[in-house]
């Protein structure tokens, strides 16, 4: 138990060696180094993983206290870690899915010119992602949380010679930060109400306080986890963050990082049992979000781009299930779709490794013949995500979908949107694997698709690098995001990085497909975690219980069984159709994929118009001011929220008697309210 | 509020002097600015050297020392009248005192405050005299760069 | 002896403080002020250093080695700091004192600030010393003037008299405005310290209107009695007291570059000589605070707070919005920090409208870290205007990080301070702020603070993005680092890694120093028996 420090500290350690002796061990020794580190890391958690499973169940939540780090005070923080059953699994599976996607990118980034680089900034993510689960208050937690974070806009940046990449990388950061805000002001809160911010002092204090504040904190911390985990209004950015590597991708955007919101409303769950509607706000925050992004997923041709929506969607799912209360469902899904969404993206991973970096899904087909491995792998991926039963993600879906019938009057509706979703995602994911492992072998074809097409500039945030980079190389960029800078070239071993008619395509090598191979095995079989049939098998559930206050009840017996052949018909349903559509062609795909969806409902492109604040506009209108500085035509700025600054500017004149005139006005405002206080 | 009713009423003058003063030379002397009155020197003759460059002065430097004794004197006045009250207190103080006004005249002189004659021309100004410079030309707004209405040719 | 009123003259309030030898006691006789060196050595030290050392380059006039005046600078600096640590322990045993016939108030709040002005003097010297190399300008004045300044700024946080307060900023501001001036080969840099020059004198009048005004309401300038005769007295005419306030906000406003008094920072920082601009930006900032806070927290903070919160509520809101969007259009790397200057500015602000002592422990916390990272980074903008001091253009920043990959780290260290990333100063340094601020209820101030927070750290990010790309071509220009090579001066080398080491070491293990700025209360003790 006395080990818990090691758990971050090891791909602390892991960044520190590489920060200094990176570059000199190189390709592939910093990679086989960083991963050393993190499997390591991986073994203390299974270490302490079996420790606390040998204490009594309420025993069950240790405290290791290196130092205090603030005194001040009534308000002392300490860098503490704290060792409970939902923070022990958490770093089981963190570290290790992070121990396979390092040993993955071995692979991957193989050739990089800044391939130490790139490990180190992965175990700096996880030191972060550890920090943030393992922290004992809320202080740590969000050190961790804007750790990840700038990992995270790092790594998306991280081909950074890409404008599209440094610009998505930005909007993720900035976007987090409206969400940080949230946080920050929720840990204020939590501590003028309660007096401390350690989580083992919340949980006894969180019965006494008002509904209105908990329903305040509730909120507050909401809007964080909005940012963190991708919500609706604050989604936009994951999908842009695809122009990230995608190991990244794998890790940061569909396994860890993005569950961090979902972990922290878990955490909180003491408060959450007072907080009254705003669990509602949660809930359907999520389920509309579910939706409306299995929406825009059906309509995408980037194949990476298909799986970030999903991601959001199935993120969704996860708020539905503990804004309903169902915590435990939840966690199981974060669970699961860790192992099938990194197996997807890994997966994706090697097919674009095969293909010469094309990421379009409709210049694939028939790959089945040339990537048997990955193809088993995604297969197992596909079926695991769209719920067909026994693979994992059936049991966790239909798990969220019987937990949230059975929440009150509103449960039913959020049911029918989760119904929903389900089939749209058996459906999105079916097209995804036609379109790609069967069919024809598009690339085959002579002409490569044009890019100004329809659907060409697809993807939310679509137009505000594409037509620049369409016009440098129309064969391979198809809508921004791309996954292929130049930099990227030399590492494939395929020589030409634009995908000829001749290509022949590879399985990756064994570093890539061990990953594959292990996350399929785990998304095939981790259902078996928690099985409804009988009380015996919900070891989860027993696992999680100390912790959490209120859990909603699943329903009984035959509702329960009704339910799942429900869940059951959705996939089917979902499935049949997608089989009905693009094999049997009985229907043209256009009719589905309709321009505002592959444009995702416009949400982007009117933040964009609109608000001017997270949205591209302001930032490309920045880099755009970068760009024209030279010229000295600055006055182009003037858009946005940079309105304010241009005013501010013009009222800097660089004359002293208008700066003297600034300072006798102020002074005249200042006795302006002296004299409303004045009692002559 | 009696007390104060001389106040006032020199405050009530002021203003009275200045709004008259103003108006007055308005009235009489109407602005009727040309580029040849605005100038520098108002006969219409654009000066060649660059304004804010250093030109020596020795008269400066000499001005500058007469500061330093007249402050001494300024102080030694009243220290005199009641020395003998301060007693070595008061001493000590006015040696202190005086040693620092002393060194900034040592200061001075070894800066060539006394040097006189054409000793050595430390920096001669370059002449740039451009046919096109007009009084308007000759305004600069240095720290306008990155500004709005940064005039185009200046050079930071 | 300050041009006080003589007993006759009218003054409209019945009780004075009859205590005060230095004001009524004089038709008996001259008292001599038992005068206590050893409490106001640090001040002594860097003064008399300051006018020892123009003494000797004086006398040996160009036979002293170019290093010397930075070293003299540099060890004085040094030993101020050391004389510091008896004081403080005294002040620790034996509580505060009133010296110097209750003109200087020995307490810890004035001890912390007159180190971190050590400290400022220390960096300030140390990236002179290249620059000026550089530069080719000779001189020991910029060294004299450094310490010199620096004494007025001690002077100014320990004043428990608002006349010597009122002195120590003249001292202070005067070398300032010199200072900004002092490159004579740039025209910026002397209409820089015109601009501050004629600014900061319309200010300086302001602040002594101020002062003029307090005493009339109460009758002494010494803070102690005005304390005293506040909480004492209840006043029926509060007019002349509440307009010294305003007047005399108006000119520390003015000295901390808080908005709507803020004009002057972005020109003067554009145009002084860039390592004047790291003194100012921190000694400078650093002594108005402490002056500030002295005066308004501690003096009128007990009684009269209700009165002034909302003032400096109103300053603090607006140098954050306007520090934080004014920095984003700007394309002058120097202008840019010197809006990014006037947005924490703002947040210092939010920690004095808190008006209680934990209040009082942010701002010194925060105006340390400050030191640290503020000298930090224009020391590199130092480096960075090169010989010239002329490239502080955003663009003249590109490719940084291939030509000098440890420069472009550091100051992507200074500015993530400055953003408030965690596990750096300048996090922890807004956290307190935050936290002294919303414990004394001013949600809407903390949520401003931290929005503006957001914004800044865009502005931040944008050098970073700009040092960082190295690619061949980033929208048609080239993306090496243009410009002559850069080269870093050993002193200036120096410099940064103190500042670096300080800025990581008050974010990691900030216990000590917290507790530090904790116990540097700000206290008014009358004069002892």
């Amino acid at each position: 138990m006395d080990l818990i420090w090691l758990v971050p500290a090891l791909p602390l350690l892991g960044f520190l060696t590489l920060l200094v002796a990176g570059p000199r061990m190189g390709d592939p020794k910093s990679g086989w180094f960083a991963t050393g580190a993190v499997a390591a890391s991986f073994a203390v958690a299974v270490a302490l993983f079996v420790d606390l499973q040998s204490m009594p169940e309420y025993e069950r939540q240790v405290t290791q206290t290196l130092y205090t780090w603030m005194p001040s005070g009534s308000f002392e923080v300490s860098i503490g870690f704290l060792l409970d059953p939902l923070s022990s699994i958490m770093i089981l599976f963190i570290t290790g899915i992070g121990a396979l996607i390092h040993l993955y990118s071995i692979g991957y980034m193989k050739g990089d010119p800044k391939f130490s680089k790139f490990f180190l900034y992965l175990n700096l993510f996880l030191a972060s992602m550890l920090l943030l689960v393992l922290g004992d208050n809320l202080l740590l937690t969000f050190l961790g949380w804007e750790g990840v974070g700038v990992c995270s806009y790092l790594l998306i940046s991280f081909w950074h010679t890409e404008p599209a990449n440094a610009t998505a990388g930005k909007k993720a950061f900035v976007t987090n930060r409206i969400g940080d805000a949230g946080f920050m002001l929720g840990t204020f809160l939590v501590f003028v109400t309660f007096g401390s911010i350690n989580y083992a002092d919340l949980r006894p204090a969180a019965t006494g306080i008002a509904a209105v504040t908990a329903t305040a904190i509730a909120l507050l911390f909401f809007v964080g986890a909005i940012g963190k985990s991708a919500q609706i209004p604050l989604f936009t950015w994951l999908p842009d963050a695809m122009a990230g590597p995608t190991p990244v991708s794998a890790l940061i955007h569909a396994a860890t990082m993005v569950t961090a919101g979902v972990y922290l409303i878990t955490r909180l769950n003491p408060i959450m049992a007072q907080a009254g509607w705003a669990n509602d706000v949660i809930a359907w925050t999520g389920a509309v979000t579910a939706l409306v992004a299995a929406t825009i997923a059906v309509a995408q041709t980037d194949i990476k781009k298909v799986l970030a929506y999903s991601t959001v969607s199935q993120l969704g799912y996860m708020f539905m299930a503990v804004g309903t209360q169902t915590y435990v469902a939840g966690v199981f899904h974060m669970i699961t779709h860790a192992f099938f969404k990194a197996l997807l993206f890994l997966g994706a991973g090697a097919v674009i490794y095969s293909m010469a970096h094309e990421q379009d899904m409709r210049r694939y087909g028939n790959l089945r013949k040339y990537l048997p491995v990955t193809f088993v792998t995604f297969f197992v991926g596909w079926l695991a995500i769209a719920g067909v039963p026994p693979l994992s993600g059936f049991w966790s879906k239909d798990e969220i979908l019987a937990g949230v019938f059975n929440y009150g009057a509103a449960g039913p509706a959020l049911w029918v949107v989760g119904v929903l979703v389900a089939i749209l995602t058996a459906f999105y994911m079916t097209r995804q694997l036609i379109m790609v492992f069967f069919g024809t072998e598009q690339w085959r074809g002579v002409a490569p698709v044009p890019a100004g097409a329809v659907l060409g500039a697809s993807g939310a945030g679509a137009g505000d690098t594409a037509p620049e980079q369409e016009a440098e190389s129309p064969t391979v960029q198809l809508g921004e995001g791309s996954d292929e800078p130049t930099a990227h070239d030399d590492h494939t071993g395929h020589g030409d990085h634009h995908l000829m008619p001749s290509h022949e395509p590879k399985e990756a090598p064994w570093t890539m497909l061990a990953p594959l191979v292990v996350l399929a095995g785990m998304a095939a079989i981790a259902g078996l975690m928690n099985l409804p049939f009988s009380d015996q098998f919900k070891r989860l559930e027993h696992w999680l219980y100390p912790m959490i206050v209120f859990e909603n009840p699943l329903p009984e017996g035959p509702t329960l069984v009704g339910l799942a052949a429900v869940a059951i018909a959705a996939a089917v349903v979902g499935i049949w159709f997608a089989f009905f559509v693009y094999v049997k062609r009985r229907l043209d795909p256009a009719r589905i994929e309709l321009p505002i969806l592959a444009e995702g409902w416009k949400i982007d492109s009117t933040y964009a118009a609109v608000v001017g604040g997270p949205g591209e506009a302001t930032f490309q209108g920045v880099a755009d001011a970068d760009a024209r500085i030279v010229d000295g035509a600055v006055n182009a700025v003037g858009r946005g929220s940079l309105g304010l600054g241009t005013l501010l500017r013009k009222l800097q004149t660089g004359l002293v008697r208008t700066y003297a005139l600034g300072v006798a006005i102020g002074t005249v405002a200042l006795l302006a309210f002296i004299v409303t206080r004045m009692n002559l | 509020m009696g007390q104060y009713l001389p106040l006032i009423t020199l405050l009530v003058l002021t203003g009275v002097f200045g709004a008259v003063s103003v108006v007055v030379s308005r009235v009489l002397n109407p602005p009727r600015p040309t580029e040849a009155k605005s100038s520098a020197y108002e006969s219409g003759i654009t000066d060649i050297t660059e304004p804010p460059e250093r030109f020596p002065v020795r008269f400066y430097l000499i001005a500058m020392i007469f500061i330093v004794f007249d402050i001494e004197i300024i102080f030694f006045y009243p220290f005199t009248m009641v020395y003998s009250e301060l007693g070595w207190y008061g001493v000590i103080a006015i040696v202190i005192f005086s040693a620092a006004v002393f060194e900034s005249f040592l200061y001075l002189i070894s800066n060539g405050a006394l040097d006189w004659g054409p000793a050595r021309i430390s920096r001669r100004s370059v002449i740039a005299s451009d046919p096109d410079r007009t009084s308007t030309t000759t305004v600069r707004r240095v720290g306008a760069d990155g500004r709005a209405f940064a005039l185009d040719g200046e050079e930071s | 002896m300050f041009g006080l009123p003589t007993q006759d003259e009218p003054i409209p309030f019945d009780e004075l403080p009859l205590d005060d030898p230095l004001l009524f006691d004089e038709p008996a006789g001259v008292v001599i002020p038992d005068i206590e060196w050893s409490a106001i050595a640090p001040n002594l030290i860097l003064m008399l250093g300051g006018i020892l050392l123009l003494t000797v380059v004086s006398l040996v006039r160009g036979r002293t080695p170019s290093w010397f005046s930075a070293v003299w600078t540099i060890s004085t600096a040094v030993f101020a700091g050391v004389t510091l640590v008896p004081l403080w322990q005294r002040v620790q045993d034996d509580g505060a004192e009133s010296v110097m016939a209750g003109a200087i108030g020995l307490d810890g709040f004035s001890l912390f600030v007159t180190g971190v002005m050590c400290l400022s003097v220390v960096l300030g010297a140390l990236l002179l010393e290249g620059y000026l190399r550089r530069e080719g300008l000779a001189g020991p004045e910029w060294y004299v003037l450094l310490l010199l300044s620096a004494s007025g700024g001690v002077t100014m946080a320990s004043a428990n008299d608002l006349i010597v307060m009122f002195i120590g900023l003249e001292i202070l501001s005067v070398a300032v405005y010199v200072m900004a001036a002092m490159h004579s080969k740039r025209v910026s840099s002397q209409e820089a310290g015109l601009k501050y020059f004629v600014l900061g004198a319309f200010s300086s009048a302001f602040l002594l209107y101020g002062i003029a005004m307090v005493y009339g309401a109460t009758g002494t300038t010494n803070l102690v009695g005005i304390q005293q005769f506040l909480s004492e007295t209840v006043l029926t005419q509060n007019g002349l007291l509440l307009a010294g306030f305003a007047f005399m906000l108006v000119g520390f406003g003015f000295k901390v570059g808080a908005v709507p008094f803020h004009n002057w920072t972005p020109d003067v920082y554009q145009g002084a000589p860039s390592p004047v601009v790291a003194y100012m930006a921190s000694g400078v900032k650093v002594a108005g605070f402490a002056g500030m806070i002295r005066v308004f927290v501690v003096t009128f903070g007990p009684t009269y707070g209700a009165d002034w919160r909302p003032m400096v509520y109103a300053l603090a809101m607006l140098s954050l919005v306007v520090g934080s969007f004014g920095a984003i259009v700007q394309t002058d790397v120097k202008r840019m920090l010197a809006y990014s200057s006037i947005s924490h500015g703002g947040f210092i602000l939010v920690a004095v409208a808190a008006n209680s002592e934990a209040g009082t422990a942010a701002a010194l916390f925060y105006l340390l870290v400050y030191t640290f990272m503020i000298a930090g980074s224009f020391g590199i903008v130092t480096i960075m205007g090169r010989t010239g001091d002329g490239l502080h253009a955003l663009s003249d920043y590109r490719g940084l990080s291939k030509a000098r990959p440890g420069l472009a780290l550091l100051f992507t260290v200074f500015l993530l301070a400055q953003a408030g990333v965690p596990f750096t100063g300048g996090f922890l340094a807004k956290f307190y702020v935050i936290n002294s601020s919303v414990s004394q209820g001013q949600y809407v101030l903390a949520l401003i603070a931290m929005s503006a927070a957001v914004v800044a750290a865009f502005l931040y990010l944008r050098i970073v993005v700009a040092m960082y790309f190295d690619g061949n071509t980033y929208r048609g220009e080239s993306a090496t680092l243009a410009g002559p090579k850069v080269r870093i001066p050993a002193a200036a080398g120096v410099a940064l890694g103190i500042a670096v080491v300080g800025t990581l070491w008050l974010g990691i293990l900030p216990g000590q120093m917290t507790s530090v700025a904790g116990d540097a209360v700000a206290q008014l003790v009358a004069i002892g028996p």
